[in-house]
């Protein structure tokens, strides 16, 4: 393991990195500060998921939100 | 953990092995590749394979972008970064990728300004806060990864940027599953596709799989439920006589991907005729290489890369491990010149990467000992 691999010991290139993160809030930078379920905090870009609000949950791969997540279908 | 805990559930687990055992036909043999190196990772991390029936044989795919960067683009990166006055940019686990002439890490130990960054949106900011320097990004990975290059490339084309550029070695994840599929010494039932790849190009590029090669494929989730559940699927899909794409990855992967991320890569990358791929060979279209808009980012165009061509090491199996041919513990170096710590081969350097994964969660005994 590297020490850019991610806390449960995935490699950063590598798909599997994709990690669910709740939005913070946006700013007007493209950018929003998100929130994973480990508590870990970062900002990721959002144009390829459109505008974000606080409460959305998004899949964010290498800082960057791939897809806005359905949060009924996550634990369906 | 929310959202997690759900699909790490042990009764869950189970009673899916269960049902796997109960799809399989006796006497049958059946060979399942996943595809991407995250789930490798993920099979050998929760011991997925030990609720796997002995007839249901997982065998490790090309998906692990760091496994398959040859040493020669190592070499290249190296060249660059040892230019006066630049700053070179990566991910981490291209650090310690062996090269034919070292690794980026022995470059950083001999001076060069090496930096790990988790995102190219870093690397841009670098970029920002040093305009005096040239900053160039080492862009690996798959088209999950590859949306963020060209995010980051619009922004400093959009903010003028001359200090940033781009050593492109993106690749897409078909050409080399047809590859695979053309090859003559392997025998597969069906896939475990690639769920984050899917997030961007959806599920339909798969679809060749079955129609072309009578192939079974389900776009899985990373989560040892996921895995067990895209296995079961496919196993279902054998017993009952079907060949089709599946999604078991539906509360991620829309089936049509996300049109705004194929329209970044549209935007920024080229397909180019042929790219290296480790252990593989060049495999056509199988590249991503900045388009002429983006030519002044390209750091192929800006700077002299030498084009290093290098042959892998004779004691390295990475090529058969990565085709699936034989298995990490089978590979004649691997545990014992070939380490985490010290490897010879890339499958032994990333997390993802299959002889990694073995190594790491401590099940390369493979062979029962039998106590007297």
């Amino acid at each position: 393991m590297t020490s850019c691999d991610d806390a449960s010991g995935h490699c950063i290139t590598c798909s599997d990195e994709g990690i669910a993160m709740r939005v913070l809030g946006s700013g007007s930078d493209g950018l929003a500060s998100c929130v994973d379920v480990a508590g870990r905090w970062t900002r990721v870009a959002i144009d390829l998921v459109g505008p974000v609000s606080a409460g959305d949950l998004v899949l964010a791969h290498a800082g960057v939100a791939l897809v806005r997540l359905d949060e009924e279908a996550l634990v369906a | 953990m929310r959202y997690v805990d759900e699909y790490r559930d042990a009764e869950l687990g189970r009673a899916l092995a269960a049902e796997i055992l109960s799809t399989v036909e006796p006497g049958r043999h059946y060979k399942v590749m996943e595809v991407c190196g995250g789930h490798t990772h993920t099979i050998y991390k929760y011991g997925v394979d030990d609720l796997l029936p002995e007839s249901v044989e997982l065998v490790h795919g090309p998906g692990c972008p760091v496994c398959v960067i040859p040493m020669g683009r190592v070499d290249d990166a190296i060249a660059v970064a040892m230019h006066d006055g630049v700053i070179f940019t990566c991910f981490g686990d291209m650090m310690r990728v062996p090269g034919g002439e070292g690794t980026l890490l022995d470059a950083k130990a001999s001076g060069a300004d090496i930096r790990m960054v988790y995102s190219p949106l870093d690397a841009l900011r670098i970029a920002r806060e040093n305009p005096e320097r040239q900053v160039v990004f080492f862009a690996v990975g798959f088209e999950t990864t590859a949306p963020s290059t060209a995010l980051t490339l619009m922004r400093a084309k959009a903010e003028g940027m001359r200090n940033f550029t781009v050593f492109c070695n993106h690749v897409t994840i078909v050409p080399p599953l047809k590859a695979l599929l053309e090859s003559p010494d392997l025998r597969l039932d069906g896939f475990v596709g690639p769920g984050h790849v899917a997030t961007v190009v959806g599920a339909r590029p798969f679809e060749f799989i079955p129609s072309q090669y009578g192939r079974p494929i389900v776009v899985s989730g990373f989560e040892p439920l996921d895995v067990l559940q895209g296995v079961h699927m496919i196993l279902r899909q054998l017993a009952e006589g079907r060949c089709e794409v599946e999604n078991q990855y539906k509360r991620v992967v829309p089936y049509d991907g996300n049109p705004q991320a194929l329209r970044v890569l549209e935007e920024v990358f080229a397909l180019r005729p042929h790219f290296e791929w480790r252990g593989l060979g060049f495999i056509a279209h199988s590249g991503l290489a900045l388009n002429e808009a983006y030519a002044d980012f390209d750091t192929e165009v800006r700077f002299d890369v030498p084009g290093v061509r290098v042959a892998d090491p004779k004691a390295c199996q990475c090529g058969e491990v990565l085709k699936g041919v034989i298995k990490p513990w089978e590979c004649k170096v691997f545990g014992t010149a070939c380490t985490p710590e010290r490897p010879i081969g890339t499958c032994m350097v990333s997390s993802e990467g299959a002889c990694a994964a073995y190594y790491n969660f401590g099940r390369f005994a493979r062979e029962k000992v039998t106590v007297a």
